[in-house]
């Protein structure tokens, strides 16, 4: 088990190490002078051939690529790299101060984590829940209509259903509120009032996605020999259900779910977090993609990389723990 | 008879899968159609604005915009029939408009990734050894990133250094920046199954027997392999064709893939949104019209599947 997740670990600092190489790389070669990160690196000084030559010999933007590779990831990594305006993304104030951008990342960090651990836990109870009455009616009508609202959930995009929640039931409607953010430890009814919206806006569809493929795991497992061993033993309907066919037909579905739990930190925490004016790491991430502030582009970037391969880690070693299978062949391929 | 027409019997039979394909062929007709409509029955384009023009509802003359700046609701009638944007524009042929772009850059994207995924694929389960370790790592590294980001980030730097590629230019907010972008985020999705595939083939006595006639590489691939991964990226295709037009609709809402003023269904959300207490009838259009579009092709793809019988293929929406 140690072995399994030191391997797992090595891989994703692999991983993280690759990724930033190439998101190094990807943003070196943007030519536009007016947009050169070696430009923006060095702050406001552009303008004329004398102040980039003053600029490429402070920043060092001659020296060879993996030199200033190991110098921007270390500037990145100890925080030395600062949002224009800012980071403050609900603060329109131009004159701000710049302020270090992993400060802020780690400052809207937790507001991320409860959007993704709360959609998460909703879209997997859910999720189980409605497949649970589908494999008990299974072949019936009560199945099929479940299987059906479940596909129905799964193919409204959750970017469509965060607008209209947040348009008609929190801007037209005033039920809950617009948009902000309380911290849990504050007062844990407002924090739940400011995330109801946007935990169903993200978890519905991967609830329907969890309901099928949960049903479908389940189903296989139904079929397999050790069941019908179970129930010839004579166990009762609920314990077969319980201990045989739930314990080995939910580690199919746990890959997945480890996949989209890691994926989420980049994925709809973007946008929704935009839509429901959540001051997490998305909308830090939209904000400065909207000013095209670079560095804490690419700094935002590598920190959100170092997250989502942390997350899947944490994860794969969290399934292999509970499937000894996993543990002997190497890395999983998800 | 062959599994294709076998399967092409079973989903002629499939009653919910044949209305999927009516609602999809629809869509996509009014969305072809959509210059057609805009000259022909709202004579309008999709940026021309109207503001100042009354329109007449039921005989009564209105304003597009009234002077409070309330666009007209849906009318009902050739002229506006799904009322008004902010800008005085005819909504229906905004949606329209917009549904062909998205359409357009999710099915390029489809088809670049296809293209770019089944020789990787080929080549990973055909050479094995290095070419695959190589191919599955680089895989592994691209399906370990959300698409989303993958997509941002890239779409910012093409957009950024679009100036010029060698003699192709690109300008930033180009439709070919997002089918790019989409096109490389999904080849994982579909090079992994297919990988695997062409792995379980080519230990197969066939595919030795080909070697052994002395065909060349390739032609194993294409003529030996390829016929058998059809299946697969059938019944794939469909599903990354729904996640590739709603990845474009959240890019360009995120300003990172199509820009106004001209529309995609990014565009039209996020418009829609910023109008939703003057003009809700935008954001519900849009609405209605992405998850119809998103519905009926998973409709489809769960036909397919039916169809071929094969089992689910654990694709999520990569979003």
């Amino acid at each position: 088990m140690i072995a399994f997740a030191g391997r797992r670990l090595a891989w994703a600092l692999v991983t993280a190490v690759l990724a930033s190489v190439v998101t190094f790389v990807l943003f070196w070669t943007i030519p536009d002078e007016k947009f050169s990160l070696a430009w923006r690196l060095g702050g406001a000084e552009r303008g004329n051939e004398a102040t980039r030559a003053r600029a490429a010999d402070k920043y060092g933007l001659d020296d060879p690529l993996p030199v200033q590779y190991e110098r921007l990831m270390k500037e990145i990594l100890s925080g030395e790299v600062n949002c224009f305006n800012g980071c403050d993304p609900t603060e329109t104030n131009a004159l701000s101060q710049p302020e270090s951008v992993r400060a802020a990342f780690i400052e809207a960090l937790p507001v991320t984590l409860s959007l993704v651990a709360g959609a998460g836990v909703i879209a997997i109870g859910l999720g189980l829940w409605l497949a649970l009455i589908c494999v008990r009616d299974r072949g019936g009508r009560l199945d099929r209509l479940v299987s059906a609202a479940a596909t129905a959930a799964y193919s409204v995009p959750s970017l469509v259903l965060a607008a209209l929640l947040w348009g008609f039931v929190a801007y037209r409607w005033e039920l809950l509120p617009l948009d902000g953010y309380v911290p849990l430890t504050e007062n844990p009814f407002e924090w739940f009032r400011h995330l109801l919206l946007p935990w169903i806006a993200a978890a519905l569809p991967f609830a329907g996605a969890y309901a099928q493929v949960v049903r479908a795991s389940l189903l296989e497992t139904i079929g397999q020999d050790h069941v019908r061993t179970a129930r010839a033993k004579g166990l009762s309907e609920r314990r077969v259900l319980r201990r045989h066919v739930l314990r080995n037909g939910l580690i199919p579905p746990m890959n997945i779910w480890g996949l989209d739990f890691s994926h989420a930190f980049g994925g709809y925490v973007l946008y929704v977090e935009v839509i429901f004016g959540l001051p997490g790491v998305g909308l830090l991430t939209a904000a400065s993609l909207f000013s095209l502030d670079l560095p804490p582009i690419i700094a935002l970037a590598i920190y959100l990389s170092i997250v989502v391969v942390v997350a899947s880690a944490l994860v794969d070693i969290a399934v292999a723990y509970l499937d000894p299978r996993i543990r002997r062949s190497g890395i999983p391929t998800t | 008879m062959g599994p294709g027409r076998h399967a092409l019997r079973r989903f002629r039979r499939d009653r919910a899968a044949l209305a999927y394909v009516v609602v999809f062929a629809v869509l996509m007709l009014a969305f072809l159609a959509a210059p057609l409509y805009a000259s022909l029955v709202a004579g309008t384009t999709p940026s021309d604005n109207h503001l100042t023009e009354p329109v007449g509802v039921n005989g009564e003359p209105q304003f597009v915009v009234s002077t409070d700046g309330v666009p007209i609701g849906p009318t009902w009638q050739p002229d506006f029939f799904l009322g008004a944007d902010q800008n005085g524009r005819d909504l229906m042929v905004r949606l329209l408009y917009g549904g062909r772009t998205s359409v357009l850059i999710g099915a390029c994207a489809i088809a670049l990734t296809v293209v770019i995924a089944t020789p990787l694929a080929l080549a990973a389960g055909y050479f094995r050894g290095r070419t695959d370790s190589i191919v599955s790592r680089l895989l592994d590294l691209i399906w370990s990133f959300p698409a989303l980001l993958l997509g941002v980030l890239l779409s910012t730097v093409l957009a950024l250094s679009g100036a010029q590629i060698g003699p192709i230019t690109i300008q930033a907010g180009a439709k070919v920046i997002p089918m790019t972008v989409i096109g490389i985020v999904y080849v994982p999705y579909l090079a992994r199954p297919l990988r695997g595939q062409v792995l379980a083939l080519r230990p197969q006595p066939f595919v030795e027997a080909a070697r052994a006639g002395g065909m060349s590489s390739p032609r194993v691939m294409s003529s030996e392999l390829l016929p058998h991964l059809w299946t697969t990226i059938l019944v794939l295709t469909p599903l990354l064709f729904a996640n590739a037009v709603v990845l474009e609709s959240a890019l360009s809402f995120l300003a990172a893939g199509v820009r106004p003023p001209e529309p995609s269904f990014g565009v039209l959300i996020s418009a829609g949104l910023d109008n939703v207490v003057l003009a809700p009838h935008m954001l519900i259009a849009v609405s209605i019209a992405l998850t119809l579009f998103v519905v009926s092709l998973s409709g489809i793809a769960e036909g397919i599947r039916r169809a071929f019988d094969t089992q689910a293929v654990d694709l999520v929406h990569g979003q």
